[in-house]
């Protein structure tokens, strides 16, 4: 719809509302609500029909409403009473100012007798004894409502315009209370170019000394020669009309003020005029401004702006420019989603029935299927945009957290926050609350030091978290880092010794150790507080991380502060993966995890007992994991070298090589979720349906990659291969 | 650089009018419903001319007007009234509580712009 259309649509909308407001408003007056806002909120709704009418330059409309609003105006001021009679009088204008809207709306027709009736009672009521309030009343009659245009040519003074130039000399001095009102001097002289060619004087010999100057004050004057062939008074009068009363104005026509000459004999001799206008200026100067230029106007009260300024601000709200936005029912949008994923599948599904027939890639139809794919990823991103919000949303939360954590641990901190309108999918920003609130405890609490330990090792007292989001191929990165101690490397492994999560001769590189933090039971608060909680650790901040698909990673420098850096997708919606065949089984690898995929050789191959083997990628050893084995499709490793291995890393940075028996390929699959559908399966992240229409399940990476504690391995493995989980024993709903 | 607007008007017709033209001139545009919706809006707003209707409920244009000019950190924008030609004695009101210029209802995009520029550096 064109918008002027769109906002008339609205226009009348309001109007019905307005309606409605004003009959409320009328009948409580009837009733003998004397509250004055009840008669303002009746002026308003007559005046809001008034100025919506004007701009879609509905006469009937604008004509009727004015008259009422004069009415009503002047009951508003108190000029004239609203007894019974006049507020029945009131009611049937409301009625006919209804039929006024609704014959505009519908191009219908008014009782034009009715209406006409109407209109002179409430003219007679608006006249009624209100000779006492006569301000309100200045060109505010019955024979007024037309609306004029500004009148440029008033007073102009040349019958016929003459094709040589005038000039108007302007003497112009503001006033304080020019500058008060956000007027510029500047801005005024820019204005006068527009009219003909100037010449400025600056007369700056009101300007005191510095030492006396107040910035507030106006000590400047300028004379302006405004030169051209269609200048008139007028024009130049109107250039000043939002100045008026805040300045000493002059405006002259040069040559024209010695005598009242009309303008048509007017001499042209300018210099003898000039003269003669100075002097006249000089004098008019003198008489009416006084020799101080310092013009009495109180500038708000500091103390009470200052107030009041606080107010603003206490009150003001995150806003962004507006554009226009309509609400929609989450669910709806969620509907189109899960359609978008259907047509991402069906289209799929089409892409692999066509590349079955054995179609060339060039035929028409290949064709008209690839533009059919790049549409649909098209459509997909452009839904799933729909339901991205920025960070902010969770990222205001924290400075309130921030100042509550700092006041019960004794710390100083400033919060810094980067990239808050940085865009993520609603459901990721709503499950990031918890672990991001922990995070920033954590780094209050247990990463920055105490003011005075900071002092004595020669940093500010104050601690600094900073909390940022970007995007990041395709992912959104979130780091929040802190200028504390660091990580402690010799107390954490001690304490992962000690908790037996590590062998005491485990050779472990730096980002190992800071790693540890990640694993299950590990605490390392000297004392258990209240803040952090006792065995809520980072275990649990993974864990929820991960669940969003995400990547949680630290980095640590000793007595120079940590950074967490989480890694998430963009969306729960949709993920890329590799789909590869494992004991008969299609599952998904999410293909952020994967690094590599090989064919294992058998001299790189090396078993380390019955159960486990490793292979040699490059320069290291990683643990080779049959995939099959671990989610119990099958008891008996093959070959590796009959299959491929991927090389994958794990949230903490740790690799593993996954064993599979084929890789099928790269797509993109709508993900459905295995909890909603069926019920959590181990090693299992999620579910999809495949082109061809089959359900695969999507690995979770690090649960099939964790290396089992060592005690525990026997029986958790064989509680899993207990009951195994394949796509085939799953629901014939998830397929719907 | 893409100036802000920041336009208080109670009517959505105006406020969607006023948006129209204004972004199609290529300003950003903040709205608020109301005086005091305005106030709240100044901060976030950051707007180099504030457009603002007379007559609203819960603040009119006047307490708006006068609001903005005791905030030390807004007081120097620019405010246009927008108003009716008859409105006299409204227009010097408007003036006295602080507005900057007027714009006479029912206005076209071209004055809209014109009192703009009038206004804004």
């Amino acid at each position: 719809m064109d918008p002027l259309a769109a906002i008339k649509v609205t226009f009348f909308q309001e109007c019905e509302e307005q309606l409605a407001e004003l009959e409320t408003g009328l009948l409580s007056m009837e009733g003998g609500d004397q509250d004055p806002e009840i008669v303002n909120a009746v002026f308003r709704a007559v005046h809001s029909i008034k100025g919506g009418a004007g701009a879609f330059s509905l006469e009937d409309l604008v004509r009727f409403s004015h008259v009422f609003e004069t009415a009503l105006d002047r009951i508003r001021s108190g000029a004239i009473e609203a007894d019974q009679d006049a507020i029945k009088l009131l009611l049937r204008s409301a009625d006919v100012l209804a039929d006024h809207v609704r014959a505009a709306r519908d191009g219908g027709t008014v009782d034009v007798g009715r209406s006409q009736a109407m209109a002179e009672a409430l003219a007679a009521l608006a006249e009624g004894d209100g000779s006492a309030e006569t301000e309100e009343d200045t060109g505010d009659g019955f024979g007024e409502f037309e609306f004029k245009p500004v009148a440029f040519d008033m007073g102009e003074i040349t019958a016929e315009p003459a094709p040589t130039s005038t000039t108007f000399n302007v003497r112009f001095y503001p006033q304080a209370a020019l500058y008060q009102k956000a007027n510029e001097s500047a801005l005024l002289l820019r204005e006068l170019t527009r009219l003909g060619d100037i010449e400025v004087e600056l007369d700056a010999s009101g300007l005191p000394m510095l030492a006396e100057l107040n910035p507030e004050d106006a000590y400047l004057g300028w004379t302006i020669a405004v030169t051209g062939e269609t200048v008139t008074e007028a024009a130049v009068r109107e250039v000043f009309e939002w100045v008026d009363g805040d300045c000493y104005l002059d405006i002259v026509q040069a040559g024209a003020a010695a005598a009242l000459t009309p303008a048509s004999e007017m001499s042209v001799d300018a210099m003898g005029g000039e003269v003669d206008v100075l002097a006249l200026i000089r004098a008019a100067q003198e008489a009416e401004i006084s020799p101080s230029p310092a013009v009495a106007i109180s500038a708000p009260e500091p103390a009470k702006a200052k107030e009041q300024a606080l107010d603003a601000k206490a009150q003001a709200t995150a806003r962004e420019a507006s554009p226009q936005t309509i609400r929609v029912d989450l669910e709806r949008v969620d509907r189109l989603i899960d359609l978008v994923g259907e047509l991402v599948i069906n289209q799929a599904m089409l892409a692999q029935r066509v590349a079955e027939c054995g179609l060339q890639r060039a035929s028409s139809v290949a064709v008209g299927l690839d533009d059919l794919e790049h549409l649909t990823r098209e459509i997909q991103d452009s839904v799933m945009a729909i339901r991205a919000q920025p960070v902010k949303s969770v990222f205001q939360r924290f400075p309130r957290l921030v100042r509550e954590i700092a006041a019960m641990t004794g710390k100083e901190v400033r919060l810094i926050m980067d990239g808050e309108n940085t865009e993520v999918d609603k459901t990721v920003i709503e499950r990031l609350s918890d672990p991001l609130t922990h995070m920033i405890r954590n780094a209050i609490d247990h990463g920055l030091e105490a003011p005075e330990d900071r002092v004595a090792a020669g940093k500010p007292r104050e601690g600094v978290v900073r909390l940022a989001a970007l995007h990041r191929s395709g992912r959104i990165v979130i780091e929040i880092s802190d200028d504390g101690r660091g990580i402690n490397r010799s107390r954490v492994k001690q304490i992962a010794v000690d908790k037996g999560l590590i062998a005491p001769d485990a050779n472990l590189s730096d980002e190992e150790i800071d790693n540890l933090i990640f694993m299950a039971g590990f605490s390392t608060a000297a004392t258990v507080s209240d803040i952090s909680g006792r065995g809520v650790g980072m275990d649990v901040v993974r864990r929820s991380i991960q669940s969003l698909g995400g990547r949680i990673n630290i980095s640590s420098r000793p007595g120079q502060g940590s950074t967490f850096t989480l890694s998430l997708p963009l969306t729960l919606a949709v993920l890329d993966g590799m789909v590869v065949t494992v004991a008969g089984q299609t599952l998904v690898a999410p293909l952020t995890a994967i690094i590599e995929s090989l064919q294992p050789k058998a001299a790189d191959v090396r078993s380390l007992g019955p159960n486990a083997q490793v292979i040699a990628i490059r320069d290291s050893h990683v643990p080779l994991i049959d995939i099959g084995r671990s989610l119990g499709y099958r008891t008996v490793t093959p070959p590796p070298t009959e299959g491929v291995a991927l090389l994958v890393e794990g949230e903490g940075g740790a690799r593993a090589a996954l064993m599979v028996d084929a890789i099928q390929g790269q797509r993109q699959v709508v993900i459905k979720s295995l909890e909603a559908n069926y019920r959590p399966v181990p090693g299992i992240a999620a579910a999809t349906i495949l082109g061809d229409g089959r359900v695969a399940l999507i690995l979770d990476i690090d649960a099939v990659m964790v290396p089992k504690p060592h005690g525990a391995a026997a029986t958790t493995s064989g509680a899993d291969a207990v009951r195994p989980t394949a796509a085939s024993d799953l629901p014939l709903a998830m397929a719907g | 650089m893409t100036k802000t607007i920041l336009t208080v008007d109670d009517s959505r017709t105006m406020r969607d009018m006023l948006h129209l033209a204004l972004s199609e001139a290529g300003f950003r545009v903040v709205q608020a419903v109301d005086g005091l919706d305005g106030l709240e809006a100044l901060d976030a707003a950051q707007a180099d001319v504030i457009i603002t209707d007379i007559n609203m409920p819960r603040m009119d244009g006047f307490g708006f007007i006068e609001g903005v000019r005791a905030n030390e950190k807004h007081r120097g924008t620019p405010i246009l009234v927008l108003t009716t030609e008859s409105d006299v004695a409204k227009k010097q009101r408007a003036k006295s509580a602080g507005a900057t210029g007027w714009i006479v209802k029912p206005f076209n995009p071209e004055k809209l712009i014109d009192a703009i520029r009038r206004v804004a550096a």
